[in-house]
Parts: structure tokens; sequence; C-alpha cells
């Protein structure tokens, strides 16, 4: 402990700097974001750039931080759409957009919810490459953070075969309303990574997977489709294995699948909260579900 | 001064009316006015439940070993305790939903108390009271709707956004802990209906944000669709009884919509706005703390229902805090034709069908006079007071005195669904 004490009144004002600095680099960066047309599907006319190009460059986490839990209860002034049919994809991916016939190319069959800083998306980008991959992030600055650095990745790969045009991100509440997004049986994939835990007891309906809401997941994906989950945190990971389980339209995926899957190694290594745990020489624990066929008695 | 009658809800062959009236029920015989049947929910919200007690002192202890073991006793055990803060809003001991079993043998409330559905058998021969209690099964949260099903599954839908099935039968009921909901929203609920199709069961359900989902049944881990197109809460969802592939859903929009909900098919909306907007008053402007300079007054639906009278179709609305009902006709190609406004002196709180006359009771917000009045829907659609002093009759059996309006139980809450966040 040889940090030097510091009275409070410096403490705070170096806060109140650092917060000033970070705010001044998201305006500056958002700036940069609304020259670059990048999508966002709000219907915002787009703000062309008159004088030349707007400098790109990674965008610096440090500048995004914000407090890693949100209240997914809350009413958060979010935008979503109507329903899916509402949804404006092209402002998402504006390449898979036919202008000709005003249709996406693509629909969205991956989705990583509760991206985070999008580590995954970057890495499945390359690995799907005909494929629509979303993150959905329900922290506002770190949504901007993945918006900033998808758009600087498009801009430093335009010329290269992979050039992140499949990946996107919004901001949006997954548990309140994935249905506006995406249709029945629309996703082959969802990712589940280093989920908040919610350890209280009476906090347990605050997380993402519940029995009530796999019903939701199991709508949106198609016969098939694959449930991921990683969490560095055991008890959540016996949380989620025990209520997919006991879920009727998901089957447990063995060891042997995970083994051979592709994306389990990219979630084991590619995201950074998975890259921390790492560092951190923590455990991770992997469940991978396989959404059944609906009962043939049901619509 | 008597406090006006919450909820009504008249058996299909109109003769007898069930209300409530705070934290009672009663029934009436609507040949003679008499007072067939009550019920008073005697769960006292004022004493703390022994449960709650219990809580309280081991905290008291918690906090006690706190200090043994650290000095530097953060507050942290004392947090845990939900005590209501000030200005929170106070739990009322009244009957949040009424509802009859499709035989009408019987009748289930649902009360803010103890949170629980109660279950009562009717039996009209039973000269001295038509209601026996015979199950009180408390839930785990607040519920505020539930549907019967036809099998005498009860389906109990909470502001959780939960919903659970259970039986209507006297076998004890559950312990809640051991209660799990077989479908839920992440949004507080404001109306389930259990409904059967194509010789199928579904359960819809309708949420704070603007959701209404269609869910298989039993199986209500596969669900069938979300019907979108509302923009605000929706607070009730409505089946016509002449035509189970519609639906009518309102809420906080200035419109209802009209569906095919098995099809996923929006046909209509209906447009209230300009029907309704002579009888909207200041108490529809948003609070105070949530006025904007374009704030405008606030359509909230309470009641939605249908009545089939020679093959017209006639539609009955009403808004929260208005003094009128809206009929409509809603023709063979869905169109939907505005009929009539049916306006009264003071405001209804709530309005019931007995379809087999076409006899339309409702209940009214007033500090003298007729607590309830009787309206006759005609075979134009058009509703006219009906000739008969039974709405004087039924206000004789109100026995319920309060000092002054101050002491009404709320009225009008429907509007207290609406969404005002701005983070």
């Amino acid at each position: 402990m040889a940090k030097p004490v510091k009275d409070k009144e410096t403490q705070l004002r170096e806060q109140q700097e650092a917060e000033t600095r970070r705010r001044q680099y998201r305006t500056n960066q958002e700036e940069t974001r609304k020259k670059l047309k990048h999508a966002r599907f709000e219907e915002s006319e787009p703000v062309e750039d008159t004088d030349g190009k707007a400098q790109v460059h990674l965008p610096r986490k440090r500048f995004y931080r914000q407090r890693a839990h949100s209240n997914p209860f809350s009413d958060h002034r979010l935008e979503y759409p109507r329903s899916p049919e509402d949804m404006k994809w092209e402002k998402l991916y504006p390449q898979y957009h036919d202008k000709d016939s005003d249709s996406m190319l693509s629909k969205v069959e991956i989705a990583d919810i509760g991206c985070g800083y999008g580590g995954l998306l970057t890495k499945l980008a390359p690995e799907y490459p005909s494929t629509l991959i979303l993150g959905m992030e329900i922290r506002v600055q770190v949504t901007q953070y993945v918006e900033d650095r998808i758009i600087a990745l498009r801009e430093k790969h335009k010329d290269d075969e992979v050039n992140f045009q499949n990946i996107s991100v919004l901001r949006g509440n997954a548990m309140k309303f994935l249905p506006n997004f995406f249709q029945k049986g629309q996703l082959s994939k969802m990712f589940f990574c280093f989920p908040d835990p919610h350890f209280k007891q009476r906090k347990h309906k605050a997380r993402i997977i519940t029995n009530t809401l796999l019903s939701e997941y199991a709508y949106v994906l198609r016969e098939g489709g694959v449930v991921y989950t990683i969490t560095d945190v055991e008890d959540l990971h016996i949380w989620m294995a025990k209520h997919l389980e006991e879920h009727p339209m998901f089957e447990r995926l063995d060891k042997a699948w995970e083994e051979q899957d592709k994306c389990v190694s990219i979630m084991y290594n590619a995201t950074e909260e998975g890259q921390k745990v790492t560092r951190n020489k923590g455990s991770k624990w992997i469940a991978c579900f396989r959404r059944l066929p609906t009962p043939e008695d049901c619509d | 001064m008597k406090h006006p009658f919450q909820l009504l809800l008249a058996n299909s062959k109109g003769t007898h009316l069930f209300v409530s009236v705070k934290n009672h029920l009663q029934v009436y015989d609507l040949s003679n006015g008499n007072v067939v049947g009550s019920w008073s929910d005697t769960v006292d919200i004022s004493v703390p439940s022994k449960k709650q007690e219990k809580k309280v002192a081991s905290v008291e202890e918690l906090k006690g070993d706190k200090k043994l073991k650290n000095n530097d006793a953060k507050p942290v055990a004392v947090a845990k305790t939900p005590v209501p803060i000030q200005g929170a809003t106070p739990i009322y001991n009244y009957i949040r939903s009424l509802n009859l079993s499709k035989d009408e043998k019987y009748l289930v409330g649902t009360t803010d108390s103890d949170k629980a559905a109660v279950i009562f058998e009717v039996d009209l021969a039973n000269s001295e009271n038509c209601l026996k209690i015979i199950k009180r099964q408390i839930f785990p949260k607040r519920p505020c709707a539930v549907s019967i099903g036809d099998d005498s599954d009860l389906i109990v839908a909470d502001k959780f956004g939960d919903v659970y099935a259970t039986t209507i039968d006297s076998e004890p009921p559950v312990d809640e802990k051991a209660l799990t909901p077989i479908l839920g929203h992440v949004s507080m609920l404001s109306d389930v209906k259990f409904t059967r199709f194509n010789g199928k069961k579904f359960i819809l359900t309708g949420d704070r944000d603007e959701h209404i989902r269609i869910t298989n049944y039993p199986k209500a881990y596969v669900v069938k669709n979300w019907l979108f197109g509302h923009h605000e809460f929706v607070s009730t969802l409505h089946i016509p009884s002449y035509d189970p592939s519609l639906l009518i859903s309102g809420g906080g929009d200035d419109y209802l919509c009209l569906w095919k909900w098995y099809d996923n098919k929006l046909l209509a909306k209906i447009e209230l706005r300009d029907l309704i907007a002579p009888y909207l008053t200041e108490a529809h402007m948003p609070a105070e703390r949530f006025l904007k300079p374009d704030s405008v007054k606030e359509i909230s639906i309470t009641k939605i229902l249908t009545h089939s009278v020679d093959d017209k179709k006639i539609l009955l609305v009403l808004c929260e805090n208005t003094n009128c009902i809206l009929t409509f006709e809603i023709a063979g190609d869905f169109s939907v034709k505005h009929l009539q406004t049916f306006v009264t002196k003071d405001s209804i709180i709530d309005i019931c069908l007995e379809e087999t006359s076409g006899r339309v009771f409702a209940s009214i917000d007033r500090e003298e006079g007729d607590l309830v009045e009787l309206y006759d829907l005609g075979p134009d659609g058009q509703l006219s007071v009906a000739s008969t002093n039974m709405g004087t009759k039924i206000t004789e059996g109100n026995h319920c005195q309060v000092e002054s309006r101050q002491n009404f139980y709320p009225l009008y809450y429907i509007n207290t669904l609406r969404k005002r966040s701005e983070h």
C-alpha cells in the first residue's frame, strides 16, 4: 500500500477532471460517428462529410468505462423497432442492403446478448463472413465504444477480405425487447458471455437466463440453433445449466461437441471479460444447448 | 357517504350481480335487489405479518452480530429490510379483479393485501350466503389479473410479469415458494386471457410495455407469437364470445387494436381521441412532475366489452375517469363505425354487460345518489337508461361508509402504468 495519500478534495477534483476528459473524448467520437453515416436505427439524416475524411482511430476503452451493472427492469429510454418488420437493418449493415429492391440481402442470424466491448463480435466476423452478427448491450457508453470500434475496423479494413461489414451493435434490453428485433426462428446462435451474476436471491429474475426468458430465446432461435453460455462464476454456471436443462425446448450439448465447435474456443479466448479471467487465473465454465423442435401440438 | 363500487360483474343469465367495495364482496339478486352473498377480506395490512416481524427481528440480531465481529459496521443488514420509503404508494386492502368460471359455479377475486387469489363456490340456492370461500392461494407477487380455463385451470398474472397456473378446487393452498411460473414477461402484466382456438388452448398476456404475447397452453414454454400494434402500455384484452378468433386490445394509446390474433393480423385501429376529447378533464393531464410543454390529456382504457345483437356486433368502451361509454359497430369486413357516446352525470368507475338481455351496469363515482346505473343496449346499438329502480336498491345494499372523498380507495389507477422514464 505505497499509494500516496491524497486529501478528499484533491481526489474529488481529479475524479471530476478525469470524467470531463472522458466525456470530451466521447463527444469528439460522437462527431466522428455521425460524419461516418454510421448506422443507428433512428431516422436521423446522416451528416455529410464536407471537409474530407474524418480521422478514424480505434477507440480507447478507458474513455467509455461504465459500471458493470444495469437494471433490466427499469424503463430506460431505449430505441427499438415497433416490430421486427419495422427494424431498419440497412442502417446497421449498409453493405448488405440492396438499394434497388430496398431489402436486406441477409438477416441477422447470430446474436451476442450483452456483448460488452465487442471482442466476440470482432472474432466471429471473419469466421462467418456471409452471416450477419449483432451485439446487444444495455450500457450506453459501452455500446458507443463498440460502435466506434466497428467504424474504425470497417475503415481500416475496407479493402480487405474481412471488412467487418457483417458485424454491428445496438443498445437494447434483450430481456424486454428481443421479439421486437427478431422474427420467430430467425437466429441460429445466441451467445451469453459473462453475464451479470446478480448474486442476491431476490435479484435472480434479473438474470439473463431464467426459465421464463428461455421460452423467448427458444422463440427467436430456429430448431437446431445453439445457446452458448460462459461465465467465471460457478454458481451462475450451475444456475444457467440447470435452467436450460430443465427447459423442454433445450438439450445440453456434450463435451465432445464443445471441443469440436469453433465458437466455443473463440468464446473461451476472445472476449475482454474472458481474457481478464485468464489474466487473473480464474476458471471459466461453459454450457451449450441445442434448441429442440417445436412440439407438434403447438403453434 | 358511501364508498362507490369498484368492480361489477353480472352472471350470464343476468340473475345476479357480483360487486366489490373496498375489501368487501357482495352478491345482489337482480330480481329484488337483495344482498344474497357477502364476504369481507379481514387480512389487516396495518399489522405486519408474522413473516415481516420475524424479518425485522432477525435483522436486529444480524446488526448486533456485525458489531461484534466488525467495528466499522456498514449498514449492510439494515438496507436489506424492505421498509416502504416515505411517500411510497400505500397498499390498499381491496379486491383488484373479479372473475366467474365458465360454468359460473366459482368466483375468483384477487387481493392486494396478501397477494392472494380467493376462490369461492357460488351456491345461489343457499339463502344465507351464496359465497363460500374454498381456497385462498397466496402468490409470491401481487396478482393483477386472472383468467379461468374450462378445465378449472386458474391462470394468474402478477405485477412481476409472471403467470402461474393453479386449479380451482378445495385442496389446501400450495406454499407460494413452491409455485413456479409457467411463463413470464420482463414487465408488469396488466391482463391475461385463457382461450381456445382450433381445438388448442392459448394464453394471451398484455404488459406495461406495449407487448401482447400469445403462448401455447399447457405447453406454455412455446411462444406462438407477439402482437405488435401498441405504442403505450396495454391494460385490457377482450375476446368477444361471439367470435373467439378476434381480440380487441386497449391501454394507453389513443386507439384500440382489433386483431385476428391467431393469424397475427391487425384488422383495424379504432381511433378514440376525437371522440373522447370533450370528456377528458384536467385530471387526465400528467402529474406536474411529468408535465412537458407538449403534454396532452391522456387516455387510458378501463374496459372493453362486446355484444352480439341481431347479427349486429356492438363494441363498448370505457375510458378511465370519464362520464361516458363509447359504442361502435364492428362490421362484417371489420371496419368499425362509431354509434353513440352515451353520457351520464358523473365519472364511471367500471361497467359490465349481461349478455342475455344486453343490459349494462355502471358503477358511478358520486357522493350522493345511485352508485349503480343500469342501461339497456338496444338492437340499434344505442344505450338508454333502463326503467328500473334496481340501481337505487343496489346502492341501499352498500353499507360501506366513509367520511369524505378523501377516504375513497384509488378508483382510477390505470394511467399510472404509463412510462415516464427519461434515462
